[in-house]
């Protein structure tokens, strides 16, 4: 044992080379050991969920900085980083990611993009949204200003996800989620949007609640546009359903006699009510007009165009004014067609001949009161007795074979003064009209047949 | 430990190699060394430092180098002790050629 301390006390030349194998060892060493630890913490923090993780090395000491989600993610993600070997100490400067109260998240969507702001509890949600978010939107830029917070209420993500899906509904708004409660405003894009939204909301994840929803329906428009030249009536936009749509079509045709309906009208819901009685009269009214543009929106009447003659423009107010259902507003912007120049008695004659062959002047069943239908036929009728101020007309009402004579002789004679007065009433000198009943003593066609009964049942304007 | 074992495996042992040459050379040399009172002084030197390693008292790139230059300086003295045990075997089991 004494040889061994004798010998130690010679050993210490060595320690020169080593000396130098150290700081050798040291100098090349150094940077690949803090890279290789470097690596090591930050594979032991891959399955922890954290926000802004830096990792610095300086020798075998690890600062450890990040934004942690719990207390005890916080906790595990340390003692992970402790735990990689290699590791000497850990300068913890961990922290909790800040509390929100209330958590507060959003969406709002104007033109151009959709900003998603507010508060999300965890990366993974905040990508699930951002990614949800540009899939329901298809190529709309989606703008993240989202935060990372805690105190995000249960089922967070369901609930956030389902607004989303809302958003793609709106035109513009916001969405909103505010611990648990729900808000929404902002404007449809389509009819029956806003109602899909508030279905959608039923399906809220327990424990959410919606606190407004103050989403509104875009306008519900309907329009209708008769061009003289085209000789159509287009009808545009919205009909709450197949059978108002059929019934308006059904009014069209009767109300529109000589034109060619063009009809683009599609279903949906969201009708104000009162539609098809605020609709069939403006129609009426509309039919009256030589070339004309009606807009319903909403509740809005709007009627424009140029009528046939003064005394009309007149009457079309007063049954704007009269006819149309309460709540509803009219504006009609209406003036008068220049008069059409004067032409002989006979090419007047030809001109009722070829208009009463089109469409016939209708009455009420078995009366004389004159079918409100029947209006725009009148108006080109009395535009043509204007046309020949000095020739005079008779009115000659026909009926058909049906029941007693003496009634048909009576009531084809009270259609004919009927029509008389009504263009009296137009401005007409009641002088230059004489009103004759011929019962169905002048039939054009077969009384045997419906069809040539209602050939039979006429009003025929002869210029004498 | 065992990870700057591991990272380091070369040079501890270049160290144990060195430790056994020089542990070799030291049985038969005859030169001056290392005097009692001054083998007490790095005795006491090297009890500091590893004290000073083992409570981790030097932080950063310093407390790596500190920890390195131990482990490489406890493989040397390993290396040393076993070189001169085999040499003094070899030498004793040899008789001298007189």
């Amino acid at each position: 044992m004494h040889g061994f301390f004798r010998w130690s006390s010679k050993w210490w030349p060595g320690t020169i080379p080593l000396v130098v194998f150290w700081a050798i060892a040291a100098w090349t060493g150094t940077a690949p050991l803090e890279a290789d630890l470097a690596a090591r913490s930050a594979s032991a923090l891959k399955d922890t969920v954290l926000d802004k993780t830096r990792i610095e090395v300086s020798g075998r000491d690890v600062t450890f900085a990040a934004d942690a989600f719990s207390e005890d993610g916080r906790r595990s993600a340390v003692a992970a980083v402790e735990a990689v070997p290699g590791v000497r100490l850990v300068n913890d400067e961990t922290r909790l990611v800040p509390e929100a109260k209330p958590f507060v998240w959003s969406a709002e969507r104007d033109v151009a993009r959709v900003t998603l702001g507010g508060n999300a509890p965890l990366p993974a949600s905040k990508g699930k949204l951002l990614e949800a978010a540009r899939a329901a939107l298809g190529g709309v830029e989606v703008v993240d200003q989202m935060q990372l917070s805690r105190g995000a209420p249960q089922r967070f993500d369901n609930a956030a996800l389902l607004l989303l899906d809302q958003i793609v509904k709106l035109k513009d708004g916001k969405v909103a989620i505010s611990d648990t409660k729900v808000s929404l405003s902002g404007m449809a894009r389509d009819l029956g949007g806003r109602e899909a939204i508030a279905a959608a909301l039923k399906n809220l994840p327990e424990g959410f609640s919606v606190a407004a929803n103050e989403v509104k329906a875009p306008p519900y428009v309907f329009q209708a546009y008769k061009d003289p030249v085209a000789v159509t009536l287009t009808l545009t936009g919205y009909v709450p359903d197949n059978n108002v749509h059929a019934a308006i079509a059904a009014a069209a045709g009767r109300k529109f006699f000589s034109e060619k309906v063009v009809d683009n009208l599609k279903a949906s819901i969201g009708a104000p009510s009162g539609f098809v009685s605020a609709v069939v009269p403006a129609l009426g009214a509309l039919s009256r007009l030589s070339t004309g543009t009606l807009v319903v929106t909403d509740r809005e009447i709007k009627l424009s165009g140029d009528a046939l003659y003064d005394a009309a423009v007149t009457q079309i107010r007063a049954s704007l004014a009269r006819d149309f259902p309460e709540g509803w507003q009219v504006k009609a912007e209406l003036s008068v067609k220049p008069a059409a120049a004067p032409v002989d008695p006979t090419v007047c004659q030809q001109l009722f001949s070829e208009l009463l062959a089109k469409g016939k002047i209708r009455f009420e069943s078995g009366r004389a009161a004159i079918d409100p239908d029947s209006a725009g036929l009148l108006d080109r009728l009395i535009e043509i007795a204007m046309r020949c101020p000095t020739a005079n007309i008779e009115i000659a009402g026909h009926t058909d074979a049906d029941g007693d004579d003496a009634f048909n002789q009576a009531l084809s004679a009270k259609r004919a003064q009927a029509v008389t007065d009504y263009l009296v009433k137009a401005g007409l000198p009641a002088g230059r009209f004489t009103a004759t009943g011929y019962g169905s003593s002048q039939p054009v066609a077969s009384n045997d047949t419906d069809e040539g009964k209602a050939r039979n049942r006429r009003i025929d304007f002869l210029v004498r | 430990m065992a990870y700057l074992v591991t990272f380091h495996w070369g040079w501890l042992l270049a160290s144990v190699l060195l430790g056994l040459a020089m542990g070799w050379i030291a049985v038969v040399q005859r030169g001056p060394g290392v005097s009692k009172a001054a083998s007490r002084w790095l005795a006491a030197l090297a009890a500091a430092l590893v004290a000073a390693a083992l409570a981790r008292a030097i932080p950063g790139r310093p407390g790596y180098w500190l920890d390195l230059g131990l482990v490489m300086f406890a493989t040397y003295l390993f290396g040393c002790a076993a070189g001169s045990w085999l040499r003094d075997r070899v030498l004793s089991r040899r008789p001298p050629a007189a």
